[in-house]
């Protein structure tokens, strides 16, 4: 790849609204499509050799990851899915040999962008081989969670509901017969709404991705019809530069207006994030040991909140030792069993919400993590220096 | 699937193998693998959370140690035979045997481990084939009781209503079920019923992990459920607590319930618990608007198994907690698939969906549909009866992944009795301690091999898709009937796949009629009764009426009566058993799972702390325990979770629990007291 004479060399920093030249894709993206044209434009062009993204499975609550090496493929990848709770991250570490024999285009959320990160501090992936993709993000809504409050609040069957979406502060529904759309606040007043880690997120435009990408700051004639995006790397100047030369991808400079909303909107998000962790962390304070004892006793040594957390890998031989403080095969579970895993992480937690979404007990696990990072970032250098990133 | 088996990373969404809750999962595929597992967060049962079994289901998958071609003993030694050679020679055993001895000369038992498809073409296949109704499922040994009792209460053996429904109800009564251990993902819901403020008492002699969560433990004597409901009962109608509408309008028998518990009042003898206790638990049950019992093995694996489920059914028409959200009587099915091995008819009087063989009309209706004549009306032999028959009369018998040897009561008693088989086909996916008495050895295709349906224990049909193919030359195993089938020259058995054979369940089941595979495609899939495919399914049993003939739920006056065997002199400790959360019966799948393997290597018994110091044992030596059955010798834990006198065994290691548990039988359900046995307690001189 190079780039030609002839074709606009972006940079990073700059912002452009972009759109996908391909109707196929066009017509199932949103917003413009350029994510989708990009990803298609990397696999084609040989920059990448397979897409790791997410698609959509029994319905639109079901959002399932992908590894896709046909372009053809990739149109059903396109449009987004705010049900989607996964974290791409660690699948690449387990799944996709960390991407140290082969390139790998994703598209990242957030808290994707920091696991990725996190997982190159660690050289547990080789970053030089992906391209990130990188979507703004508001926050994801548990797929079940999603139903029912579509069911009790919005008063629609959720099955009824052909597209979801979170704007201007607001869940909004498309169904059969209507759409809805209800503010965000109020839902979550009343404990539906966002995963609470999602709620505490101040990472929302993902600019230590290639690209970050959203809809946010798109007005005018292009709005609904372009992309955001800021070049956020060389690697990702380069994708872009590329993709517009090719014809695959059109642009034009982002309207100033719209940056300046953009920043607004980030600005709003940011605020909201600070709300709710002033009343998670506040609330915690007040009986911190006492919490963390009652709440992990239901523990029920499931291992998930270590086999899906970004930052915890274990020793392969750790089936072979004895613990002199966690007893074997017993419950309730030795305290030690948590603390070692809250001290391990304690300046790396990304607040990705794995292991509290998909604890079996309901511990919330990811506000203790994320409280004592918080804590931690306040005053101490972290082992690992500090990351690029702010959470 | 040449493009399939070289994708990457491919998620397959399925069904766990494991408990009967029937958690939602994906496997994930590479190159023709399965490399791990990851969640599946619309799932609406477990919306992606698993225990510690789901996490690591698929690591047996690809073991070395699988079973991959048919196995034939000649002179004493398995040798490796053919597909073709190995059929041939059941096909023609079993005819022999048939031919020379009859029907009751065969025994089939069916797994509830494989999918429904499989529980019914085998059914089918036994009762087609050799007109017989000597099939039987492993309910047998543990909801048996669940099925007979509930049916006669309520018209319906199942569970009344949905998991997560507990959320809907104001009380949770939990008795005799380690949720948290042994159901972890209905525990979940009871933790979440906790922190949603709704109290929970649990009724267990043990200090469980569930118990532990509870608002009320209540602790009493080992199986003295009887005469605690019975006394709790009494309470209730003596402070006028119950619901006289609901018993008018919608129940019978109530009269001779309040007779029988008039004798009730104070059980402190019996069951340990004071009156003032009781009276709290029948206040609080009775004064709850909505109050939901749950229940488990504590209740059904003794020989009062059916009265202490019948017992629970008088409790609940009672004050009325019968036909409503956040009500109901509900057992926790342990196995993945026992609800439907079940309702598929794989029991000894009862065709799929509960039609009675013994009814004339309806075995006409199913040799009709069958296209058979001479279907038998007879109650067959159940699962442990057919072990006690090996030899005589039964001559020739068909093992469809179960391990009696180590499940199954008085493991001596079962080895001596395979022994007398003539003729014995093992079917499974990895060599058992039972597989060596086989005379062929078949090699099955697991959970992840295969297409089908699990029943949880909610009545939800849930999809398994096919991930990977089977190791070796294994065959998916309802392949291996139609082979049968097809070699016995039995019509009715062409299927080409575990949906023709659903869609044939459907054609003579008209409690499923309506669940089409298409429409379990929805995670939600359909809880059954469902008649047609219009009809949404039934979450909740019986709310406008019962499902017996006459619509009324039926009070039963039940008089408590001790276990079979009880603590004497020579025998002075209560044996109880239970499932451990990290291990699933007989440990052939999770013993291969390293985290599983690591946290609980070997059995252990739970001795009380004065017991233990009065015999000298410390935590952690190994002791022997004798029974007047056989002995055993696990690893003690000392601990105040157990009562002075009452011993807990886990039940999933050989020359375990089983070598010393009985054999005798609940008179109506035929379910073994796996739950209560006598055991003399030894210490080891010199062992550490």
């Amino acid at each position: 790849m190079s780039l030609s004479g002839a074709t606009p060399g972006y940079q990073k920093g700059d912002l452009v609204y972009a759109w996908t030249t391909n109707e196929d894709i066009a017509r199932s993206a949103e917003c413009g499509g350029a994510v989708t044209g990009l990803q298609k434009f990397a696999l084609e062009s040989g920059m990448v050799d397979a897409v790791l993204a997410v698609k959509r499975g029994s319905d639109i609550y079901d959002a399932i990851p992908v590894v896709i090496t046909d372009p053809a493929d990739l149109a059903q990848t396109a449009g987004s899915l705010h049900c989607g709770t996964l974290l791409l991250a660690k699948l690449i570490k387990k799944y996709l040999g960390g991407t140290k024999d082969r390139k790998i285009g994703v598209t990242v959320k957030g808290c994707d962008t920091m696991g990725l990160l996190e997982l190159a501090r660690r050289g547990e992936i080789n970053l030089d081989n992906v391209v990130m993709i990188g979507v703004n993000c508001g926050g994801s809504v548990s797929p079940l969670t999603a139903r029912k409050m579509i069911r009790e609040k919005f008063e629609v069957d959720p099955d009824a509901v052909h597209k979801e979406e979170i704007d201007k502060g607001q869940f909004i529904i498309e169904y059969d017969g209507g759409h809805k759309g209800i503010s965000m606040d109020d839902l979550e007043d009343e404990g539906y709404g966002r995963r609470s880690n999602c709620r505490r997120c101040l990472y929302k435009i993902p600019r230590q991705a290639d690209l970050a990408c959203g809809n946010w700051g798109v007005i005018g004639d292009k709005a609904g019809k372009a992309t955001f995006i800021e070049v956020c790397s060389d690697k990702g100047a380069r994708l872009l530069s590329d993709a517009v030369a090719a014809g695959a991808i059109a642009t034009e400079p982002a309207n100033p207006k719209g940056v300046e909303i953009r920043g607004k909107v980030e600005g709003a998000m940011e605020k909201l994030g600070q709300k709710w962790r002033n009343r998670d962390f506040t609330a915690l304070k007040e009986d911190l040991w006492g919490t963390i004892e009652r709440e992990t006793s239901r523990c029920i040594k499931c291992y998930s909140c270590i086999e899906q957390c970004p930052v915890c890998f274990t020793d392969p031989d750790q089936f072979e030792k004895n613990s002199p403080m966690i007893r074997r095969g017993g419950l309730p579970v030795d305290g030690m069993f948590h603390l070692r895993r809250f001290a391990h992480i304690s300046d790396s937690c990304i607040n990705c919400g794995q292991c509290e979404e998909l604890c079996p007990m309901e511990i919330p696990l990811a506000l203790f993590s994320h409280a004592i990072r918080n804590e931690a970032d306040l005053v101490f250098e972290p082992k690992l220096g500090r990351a690029s990133y702010t959470n | 699937m040449s493009e399939d088996s070289k994708a990457v990373m491919k998620y397959v969404p399925t069904t766990c193998p494991y408990c009967g809750v029937g958690c939602g999962l994906n496997l994930v595929v590479s190159d023709g693998k399965v490399v791990g597992v990851a969640p599946w967060q619309r799932n609406p049962i477990n919306e992606g959370k698993l225990c510690p079994k789901g996490l690591t289901c698929w690591e047996f998958i690809h073991s070395p140690d699988r079973l991959t071609k048919p196995l034939i003993k000649k002179n004493g030694k398995f040798e490796e035979a053919s597909w073709d050679e190995a059929l041939d020679l059941i096909a023609s055993k079993f005819k022999e045997t048939y031919e020379k001895y009859g029907p009751k000369s065969l025994g089939f038992q069916v797994s509830c481990r494989t999918p429904n498809e499989e529980c019914y073409i085998m059914q089918k296949f036994a009762r087609v084939a050799f007109k017989t109704n000597n099939v039987d499922n492993c309910a047998r040994i543990c909801h048996g009781p669940s099925v007979a009792g509930l049916s006669l209460s309520f018209g319906s053996g199942a569970a009344t209503n949905p998991f997560e429904d507990v959320l809907n109800s104001d009380f949770l009564l939990i008795w005799g079920s380690n949720a948290v251990e042994a159901h972890p993902l209905v525990g979940r819901r009871i933790a979440q019923a906790k922190l949603k403020g709704i109290p929970i008492m649990v009724v267990d002699p043990r200090f469980s992990p569930t118990a532990r969560l509870a608002d009320h433990w209540i602790q009493f004597n080992p199986s003295t459920h009887i005469a605690l409901i019975n006394s709790m009962m009494y309470w209730i109608i003596k402070e006028d607590l119950h619901d006289k509408k609901f018993i008018e309008t919608r129940t019978k028998g109530f009269e001779d319930l309040k007779k029988t518990v008039e004798n009730y009042a104070d059980v402190e003898q019996i069951t340990g618990v004071p009156t003032e206790t009781v009276k709290e638990m029948a206040r609080k049950y009775a004064s709850a608007e909505n109050a939901v019992i749950i229940y488990c093995l504590g209740i059904t694996e003794l020989t009062t198994g059916t009265d202490n489920v019948r017992s629970l059914g008088n409790l609940s028409m009672l004050c009325g907690n019968i036909g409503r959200p956040g009500t109901g009587v509900n057992p926790l099915r342990g196995q993945n698939n026992v609800q439907g091995a079940c309702d598929m008819g794989a029991y000894p009087n009862v065709y799929s969906g509960y039609q009675k063989c013994e009814v004339d009309d309806i075995r006409k209706k199913m040799e009709d549909l069958w296209g058979v004549t001479d279907l038998p009306p007879w109650y067959g032999s159940t699962l442990t009866e057919q072990i006690n028959e090996c030899g005589d009369p039964i001559k020739a018998m068909y093992i469809f992944a179960l391990n009696p040897v180590v499940s199954y009561p008085d493991s001596n008693h079962v080895k001596r009795q395979l022994e007398k088989l003539d003729f014995l086909v093992v079917h499974d996916i990895f060599p058992t301690e039972t597989t060596q008495y086989a005379d062929v050895i078949l090699p099955g295709a697991c959970f992840a091999e295969k297409d089908g349906t699990f029943t949880s224990g909610e009545r939800r049909i849930n999809r398994i898709r096919k991930a990977v193919e089977p190791p070796g030359d294994a065959k998916e195993d309802w392949q291996v009937f139609v082979e049968l089938a097809k070699r016995l020259g039995l019509e009715g058995f062409d299927f080409n796949s575990p949906e023709d054979i659903w869609n044939d369940v459907r054609r003579v089941t008209p409690s499923m009629a309506g669940i089409s595979y298409a429409r379990m495609e929805k995670p939600e899939s359909v809880h059954w009764p469902c008649p047609t495919e219009e009809h949404p399914g039934t979450p909740i049993l019986h709310r406008e009426k019962f499902s017996s003939a006459d619509g009324l739920g039926a009070f039963f006056g039940i008089e408590y009566r001790p276990p079979a065997e009880v603590a004497d002199a020579e025998y002075p400790f209560t044996l109880m058993t239970g499932r451990l959360i990290f291990h699933y019966h007989t440990r052939t799948q999770t013993g291969r799972a390293k985290v599983l393997d690591y946290e609980v290597p070997e059995g252990y018994v739970q001795i009380n702390v004065e017991d233990a110091k009065r015999l000298g044992i410390k935590d952690g030596e190994k002791i022997k325990l004798r029974s007047r059955r056989g002995e055993s010798i696990p690893v003690a834990r000392v601990t105040n979770e157990v009562a002075p006198g009452v011993l807990m065994m886990t039940m999933h290691f050989p020359n375990g629990a089983n070598a010393l548990t009985n054999t005798a039988l609940d008179p109506l359900s035929k379910m073994p007291e796996l739950k209560h046995c006598a055991v003399a307690v030894e210490k080891i001189v010199g062992a550490q």
